[in-house]
């Protein structure tokens, strides 16, 4: 789908969008065309339940008076709730309505409005960018499907009059939207397709765009002492790897925000194997990598005045004669040592060579790690909330914040000292589970053993980064959540001005 | 538990002294130390470093003396004294000492929190459940006399306290009562009790208001349910209202939970026990604020007559609930509890406590209990009301994107959400009870599941019953004046 900005003129073919504030009240471009039609709008509007409220949509076929094959009426709700979030829903819920319908062109209606305390030139870029992220479809594995069952819509056209400054606001969204796509397909991807190798040969085309990209191997990892992380990989055939990704650009003198992100290509639990029920949901064991992945590309795409650094830890976790097993003692990169109870307890132990390794090297400013790592998140949280762990409330705000603004929300948990009791060893310096109590909370405690004073979050991701619905601008399966928020992150609060 | 006094002079054969980290004696302890028998006691042991906690009785030819860690005094000083006051109590209730005098050199307001966090400490489970009690159970310990430069001060510093602690040996003595004691009209008969205390209580029958919540929950046990209403008449206005889960036994009804560990469900009215304990402790310190308790009681049993999984039951508030889960049946009392007490009393706050679900437990362990309120400055208070006194809670969130999972396909709401097994049941249960809840009152509820009993020894209780929540609700209540 083709995404393009264009004045203002009621289009003669396709498919029309237009909004409608709460109590029915029109917006201009729906009241030219309600006028045109001898109240076509309004007729249908009383006709119907459809009162404007947010989300609310009135599909009109063949509108009497006009060209159009469609004309479709979106609620916006009150105008002064209107913001960026309501645009993108607004741009995806056209998408959602109108991209099987049949019709190849759709215009949407951005029109200026009153009382808005979001511009026009944005309500229409954000519109563009909902309706670009909501148009994502992973079906390259589908051999067979029918025309039907395929999107129709080939070319979609935002309204406005000020084309100039919507096509400027647009582009670094179009740049986020990028990453968001790079990370949807790399999660969706089957764990034959992506394996440590082949995701950090992906991230190494992110040098195309400016991006410094290094591959340790297993053998220059040895060397550096990350036993957790290799411990992990050793069950499997494939080679585990870790991907250091820089994009310089504030200048050299500036210390980086690093993130860094967990990435097990595929999980099955290794000797501690999981059940069979589901396991193929474990592809997605590399969710807070793919985010880390996805997240470099859009700063780079959009040139962010930023250092920053992206680390991912690539693993397959496979029971094997080589694979480690329970009880295993393990010296990680920091010189600590970790007793290994369960083998699927196992990003936190690639995560601890990983976050020792970001912060030994590169000096961060701050540092925020991404992981699918607890299912007691899940129970915790559910499929809507993130977990955020945090040692420094001013990160924990600034993420907080930035959640909030591009609905990922977060939900503070927990790092209390207490907790660490539940994850000491009898024989090691600690272990790599805490038991079923508070087990999103010991991880987070078990994580930031390996972390100095650098002031760092720790995001459990596994509730939503794989979504069973369709979401106002993601459809059902994999969200990239993390991506837009840590762009937003570093937008507000580590770049230049 | 030993007899708490006050007292200017120590005289007894028993005395407790303090000692800073790095072997710095209190001036107490300094007066004691004959020949620099102290010094040369803490250059033999590892253990004993002055830190918060640590203890060593020492046997002198005058006598005991106990040297007591004094800990880093720049910490929160009263909780640091409270947990001084339980750990000494810990290693010395059957060293053999009988009587002990405490002399670590403190402020009135600090001796208080001393004799506190013993209290606290000193509790046990009663003796009368066994046929014969084992003579090692009793404690040595009978006389503590905390030694002060002001021991009337001390004394009045300590009174709010010593309320506050001889409540939560209330709430442990019930949560700890087995099932065949303590049924609905058992716990009922235990509540009377609290009328020597000015406190009203009031039996309200079920079926009369009616509450077919309850009585649903209710109904498959032989001992039927109760609605018990606790008033402390301290003040004038509305009154704040908090509200308990006391599901004397809790078998999971038809829904039957597996038999390992089922012997601990005689502690799901823990709730209820902190709300009654609550009510003891304004009735003991005089609190002048109007306090109402009110106690959902109910036996979940499976039978012939239980409720059974599809049943639906419209609810106190006019909302039809299908009872999809037998098991999630403290919601379903909480529900009608919640309603009544906002419509009887208008509470300018309505505060609940229950012993909710599992998923807490997964969620925030033993060392918190789950918070939820839509009101931050409700929830700013109770926090700090928490922390205050290392009852500790975490907030979750109450948003309503949760309440399509507890949307029932034939009625209002269904008390649980199936499809996700491994979903966040904590977060369900606080919005079902949401809905009970009248727009415009205050409120929240908190879910104690992890945190009413602890699986191991903590310098404020053994491994038991906590009395969670007592102790944060008296504090929140204080003296009305807030709120």
């Amino acid at each position: 789908m083709k995404i393009s900005f264009a004045k203002a003129t009621v289009p003669t073919e396709g498919a029309l969008v237009v909004g409608v504030l709460e109590d029915r009240v029109l917006t201009p471009t729906a009241a030219d065309i309600d006028a045109r039609t001898q109240g076509l709008i309004a007729r249908a509007m009383a006709a119907s339940r459809f009162e404007g409220k947010r989300d609310q949509t009135l599909l009109l076929l063949a509108p009497a008076g006009l060209e159009l094959a469609r004309l479709l009426l979106i609620g916006l709700g009150k105008a002064a709730d209107i913001d960026a979030k309501v645009a993108q829903s607004f741009g995806g819920g056209a998408v959602a309505q109108l991209q099987g319908a049949g019709d190849q062109v759709v215009a949407i209606a951005a029109d200026a409005i009153a009382g808005a305390p979001i511009g026009a030139a944005d309500f229409a870029a954000n519109a563009a960018l909902g309706a670009r992220l909501r148009s994502y479809r992973f079906d390259k594995y589908r051999t067979r499907e029918k025309k039907e069952e395929k999107p129709s819509v080939k070319k979609l056209s935002v309204l406005l009059s000020d084309v100039t400054a919507a096509k400027q606001a647009y582009q670094p969204l179009d740049a986020v939207a990028d990453g968001v796509f790079l990370t949807r397909d790399l999660a969706s991807e089957p764990a034959n397709v992506i394996y440590p190798e082949s995701l950090a040969a992906k991230a190494q085309t992110l040098s195309e765009l400016g991006v410094e990209v290094e591959v340790l191997s297993e053998k220059q990892m040895r060397k550096l002492g990350m036993g957790a992380l290799l411990a992990v990989g050793q069950g499997s055939e494939k080679d585990s790897q870790m991907v250091v990704m820089q994009w310089k650009g504030a200048g050299t003198d500036e210390a980086p925000v690093a993130f860094i992100g967990k990435g097990v290509t595929f999980d099955s639990g290794g000797i501690s194997i999981k059940p069979a029920a589901g396991m193929e949901e474990m592809k997605t064991d590399m969710g807070g990598a793919a985010v880390v992945i996805g997240l470099m590309k859009a700063l780079a795409l959009r040139k962010a005045r930023v250092n920053a650094v992206g680390i991912v830890g690539l693993v397959e976790n496979m029971p094997s004669g080589n694979a480690q097993r329970p009880g295993d003692v393990v010296t990680s990169a920091s010189g600590q040592t970790i007793e290994v109870i369960n083998t699927d307890a196992e990003g936190r132990l690639v995560l601890a060579d990983a976050l020792w390794y970001a912060q030994d090297r590169f000096k961060p400013r701050a540092m925020v790690d991404l992981a699918t790592l607890t299912g007691a998140i899940v129970i915790s949280l559910g499929d809507y909330y993130a977990g955020l762990f945090a040692n420094n409330d001013d990160l924990a705000e600034r993420l907080l914040g930035a959640g909030a603004k591009v609905s990922e929300p977060l939900w503070r948990m927990p790092l209390d000292d207490q907790y660490d009791k539940q994850i000491k060893s009898d024989i090691a310096d600690m272990k790599n589970t805490g038991g079923r109590e508070a087990g999103s909370i010991t991880a987070a405690m078990f994580l930031k053993r390996f972390v100095k004073d650098t002031p760092w979050a720790h995001l459990d991701i596994a509730g939503v980064t794989w979504s069973k619905k369709d979401l106002a601008v993601t459809p059902k399966g994999a969200t990239a959540f993390g991506v837009r928020l840590l762009d937003r992150l570093v937008a507000d609060h580590y770049e230049q001005k | 538990m030993p007899e708490i006094g006050f007292t200017p002079v120590a005289g007894t054969d028993a005395i407790a002294v303090g000692v800073r980290p790095g072997g710095v004696l209190a001036p107490t302890a300094g007066r004691v130390d004959r020949g620099g028998m102290i010094a040369r006691v803490l250059a033999g042991s590892r253990a004993f470093k002055g830190e918060e906690g640590d203890v060593l009785p020492v046997c002198t030819p005058d006598g005991w003396i106990v040297l007591v860690g004094l800990g880093d005094p720049d910490e929160d000083a009263a909780a640091r004294f409270r947990r001084i006051g339980g750990s000494r109590y810990q290693e010395l209730a059957d060293a053999g000492i009988s009587r002990l005098d405490v002399a670590l050199d403190l402020s009135p307001a600090e001796a208080a929190e001393v004799a506190y966090g013993l209290a606290l400490r000193s509790w046990r489970p009663p003796l009368r459940y066994r046929s014969k009690p084992d003579p090692d159970e009793v404690p040595t310990l009978d006389a503590v006399r905390m030694v002060s430069g002001d021991p009337d001060a001390a004394r009045a510093a300590y009174e709010p306290l010593a309320a506050r602690a001889a409540a939560a040996a209330l709430v442990r003595d019930l949560v700890v009562a087995p099932g065949n004691e303590l049924t609905p009209e058992g716990f009922l008969s235990r509540l009377r009790g609290l009328q020597d205390h000015g406190i009203g209580v009031e039996d309200v029958d079920p079926a009369a208001v009616p509450l077919p919540l309850l009585a649903a929950v209710g109904a498959g046990s032989a001992h039927p349910p109760k609605l018990v209403v606790l008033t402390w008449p301290g003040g004038e206005g509305a009154p704040v209202v908090l509200v308990g889960k006391g599901i004397t036994f809790d078998a999971g009804g038809i829904s039957i939970k597996p038999a390992e560990d089922l012997e601990e469900m005689k502690g799901d009215m823990a709730g209820a026990a902190a709300v009654a304990g609550a009510l003891l402790a304004a009735a003991l310190r005089k609190a002048p604020v109007a306090l109402v308790g009110v106690l959902a009681l109910a036996e979940n049993m499976p039978s012939g007559r239980a409720c059974r999984p599809g049943d639906v039951v419209v609810g106190h508030a006019g909302l039809s609930v299908e009872i999809v889960d037998t098991d999630a049946e403290g919601r379903l009392v909480l529900a009608d509890a919640l309603s009544y007490a906002a419509e009887r009393f208008k509470p300018r706050m309505m505060i609940d406590l229950a012993t909710l679900t599992g998923a807490v437990e997964e969620a925030l362990g033993r060392h918190r209990a789950g918070l939820f309120t839509a009101s931050d400055d409700l929830a700013g208070r109770l926090m700090a009301a928490g922390e205050a006194e290392e009852e500790r809670l975490w907030r979750l969130p109450l948003t309503d994107v949760y309440d399509e999972a507890v949307r029932s396909p034939v009625a209002d709401l269904r008390n649980c959400c199936w499809e996700e097994e491994d979903g966040p049941d904590a977060l369900h249960a606080a919005r079902f009870l949401a809905h009970f809840v009248p727009e415009g009152v205050p409120w929240a509820h908190i879910d104690i599941a992890g945190v009413a009993e602890a699986d191991e020894d903590g310098p404020l209780a053994a491994e038991g019953p906590t009395g969670f929540g007592v102790r944060l609700l008296d504090r929140l209540v204080g003296d009305g004046r807030e709120g």
